[in-house]
């Protein structure tokens, strides 16, 4: 077999009952490089993501992240990978400050980082403020800052445009950049391929669960 | 090191959103109040029968309480980024564990409170029944955390809490009733202590990995 | 083949029990027929106990290994162990009004008998409702696991809880057993393991067929 790459899918499949989310989709994430993932509404893209980010096991096949299998070793694989799902996962009774304190808490991170990436994705003026009275594009720049916290090798992005202004998209760019400058590894699920423009190495077209195979799609890597 | 700090941030969490929202604890204390005026009524309030009504009233009022962080969890939609973050599911466990505690042994006074005045039951040994308080506070807390873990993603899962809830923890009820006789009339104890600390140890030991198995995706 | 002589000799011995239980067997002397529903009562309980233990190991395993196998064992042991207990409280009822003149006394056997109906009547909604089939074997194998290990407690606990304060409560316990009824109660206790094996079998193999499918 091959040395695995960040993130290595073999044959990965997934059924909800009978309903087939996901089937023999396999694909490699080379280091320092971004795989831009498209496809239509409900063609898997979440389940695939979710699969890696170890919050869904697999019905098939199976996933490295970073070497270490999603479903054996996915207390190894949260230690190196982060997720940014549909939801923000901010809790609404919680200031923005209190909420990065308690992500920087979580995953083991110096509380001193927290003010200053408060103010990284603008949010210092309601740093103090619940954030149940933030708009949707606010809350998005805080599980923002809560991604530039962790500081993963692997990062997972579900439609992280979402909501987000030019000034928030730039964040999203600066954070895939940051993690492919250190050699880490992106999926990013996205319809928007104007907004990823220029942060992705290769493409892989999902349709009703299975990978539209094309050139390049297989391995996505600086070539 | 690392455990610890999880399991008190996580704690410290669900007590500030308790304190700030107040949307486990006063609709609890309200039902336990309730349910001591109903069965007060029913039973007549003579003090022999203040301990089953007590501790009845606790058991219901903590269903209503025990599901709350869970549910919080469901609304903002933070429990899947909770159980991705780097580090041992248990401690998410141990952290609710340790809100809950707080919570029920708070429901716990307050309610024995209510029942000393309405039942005229008597005071005494009050040190014995903070005792068994805190180790039924801590058994109800395991059994109430996990299953509310359980049934997050059950349909109509806030009805099948009572239902296995009630059932499983028949032990407590028993023990805290017959201890709380013991402490303020001075019955013999029994084996009471013994079986209320073999069902906190049982679900202490269980709750933890079976919790880990219930919030997987 | 070897089917057809498994299902053959449970057959044979559920007959057996039959025919030792409802003929063979004379009237107890105080009971006087009554008590030949206690060879349906007795083994039903020992039954419902045996599936439960199977639930529980199956689904430990289950959660362990994450094989179809385990959970399809699983299954038809909570299934049975609801059908079984559910068969022993009936019995316990129509024993119980004719013997004890009520329907239901707080006996310890029969409080426990419902709570691990109960749970496992709980077990099987659990399953039914959880939002995706996976989860639901997952959350279904927990609550098996639960259940098994919590009913030990609870039926200690009612015992004292019974006895400790209000003197011994009517129950089976002192009724010395003769051999007449002892050899009935025996053969009827192992043609009800034999038909609950043969009933996990067939219900492992059908549930296995719908992962299948």
């Amino acid at each position: 077999m091959q040395p695995l790459d960040p993130v290595t899918a073999e044959g990965l499949g997934r059924r909800f009952g009978a309903v087939v989310a996901l089937e023999d989709v396999s694909f490699r994430v080379r280091e320092g490089s971004c795989l831009l993932l498209t496809g239509p509404n409900g063609s898997g893209k979440t389940t695939l993501l979710r699969i890696l980010a170890t919050a869904l096991r697999p019905t098939r096949g199976r996933a490295w992240v970073c070497g270490h299998d999603v479903v054996s070793e996915g207390h190894r694989v949260r230690e190196v990978c982060a997720y940014l799902g549909a939801s923000s996962g901010v809790y609404g009774g919680l200031t923005g400050l209190e909420n990065l304190q308690l992500a920087a808490d979580l995953c083991g991170r110096p509380r001193e980082r927290v003010p200053e990436l408060v103010e990284r994705v603008g949010l210092q003026p309601a740093a103090h403020r619940l954030v149940s009275t933030y708009s949707l594009g606010m809350r998005r720049r805080l599980a923002l800052a809560r991604l530039f916290l962790q500081g993963p090798q692997v990062l997972l992005l579900d439609e992280p445009f979402v909501g987000l202004d030019s000034e928030g998209a730039r964040l999203v760019r600066e954070l895939v950049s940051s993690v492919k400058e250190q050699g880490g590894a992106v999926v990013l699920a996205t319809h928007d391929r104007d907004r990823a423009g220029g942060l992705y190495d290769a493409v892989a077209e999902l349709q009703a669960g299975q990978l539209v195979q094309g050139p390049g799609l297989v391995a996505a890597g600086r070539i | 090191m690392r455990a610890w700090r999880r399991v008190t941030a996580l704690a410290r969490k669900d007590l500030l959103l308790e304190w700030r929202g107040r949307d486990a604890l006063v609709p609890a204390a309200s039902f336990g109040l309730a349910v001591l005026v109903v069965l007060g009524l029913v039973w007549g309030g003579s003090p022999e029968a203040a301990p089953p009504v007590l501790w009845l009233a606790l058991l219901l009022a903590s269903v209503l309480a025990m599901g709350r962080s869970a549910e919080r969890e469901d609304e903002e939609g933070t429990l899947e980024v909770l159980v991705l973050y780097p580090g041992s599911r248990e401690d998410l466990f141990w952290g609710r564990w340790l809100a809950l505690c707080v919570l029920l042994l708070a429901l716990g006074a307050g309610l024995w409170a209510a029942q000393v005045l309405l039942f005229n039951a008597p005071t005494r040994n009050s040190t014995t029944l903070l005792l068994v308080g805190l180790l039924v506070a801590v058994g109800l807390s395991a059994v109430g955390t996990l299953l509310a873990a359980l049934l997050q993603h059950v349909r109509a899962g806030r009805l099948l809490l009572p239902l296995l809830f009630l059932p499983t923890t028949v032990p407590v009820l028993l023990a805290g009733v017959r201890l709380t006789e013991a402490a303020t009339s001075g019955t013999p104890a029994g084996p009471w202590w013994g079986v209320l600390a073999a069902f906190d140890l049982l679900f202490l030991l269980v709750g933890p990995g079976l919790f880990e198995v219930a919030v997987e995706g | 083949m070897v089917r057809a002589f498994v299902v053959g000799g449970t057959a044979a011995l559920v007959a057996l029990g039959l025919l030792l239980g409802l003929w063979a067997s004379p009237p107890d002397a105080y009971q006087g027929d009554y008590v030949r529903i206690m060879y349906v009562h007795v083994p039903a309980a020992l039954a419902s106990y045996a599936a439960a233990a199977v639930a529980c190991g199956a689904g430990a395993l289950y959660l362990q290994r994450r094989q179809p196998l385990f959970d399809a064992w699983a299954r038809a042991g909570a299934e049975l162990a609801a059908l079984f207990s559910g068969l022993t409280l009936l019995t316990g009822m129509i024993w119980g009004k004719p013997v004890w003149g009520v329907w239901w006394a707080w006996d310890a056997r029969l409080v426990t008998t419902a709570v691990l109906f109960l749970l496992y009547v709980g077990c099987l909604l659990v399953r039914g409702l959880a939002d995706d089939p996976e989860r639901g074997r997952r959350l279904s194998a927990v609550v098996a696991v639960v259940a098994f290990l919590d009913v030990p407690l609870v039926h200690y606990s009612v015992v004292w809880f019974r006895t400790l304060h209000q003197g011994p409560s009517i129950s089976l316990q002192g009724v010395k057993v003769a051999p007449e009824f002892l050899v009935p109660l025996v053969v009827n206790a192992l043609a009800y393991l034999a038909l609950l094996g043969l009933l996990l079998a067939e219900r492992a193999r059908l549930a296995r067929l719908e992962w299948e499918r």
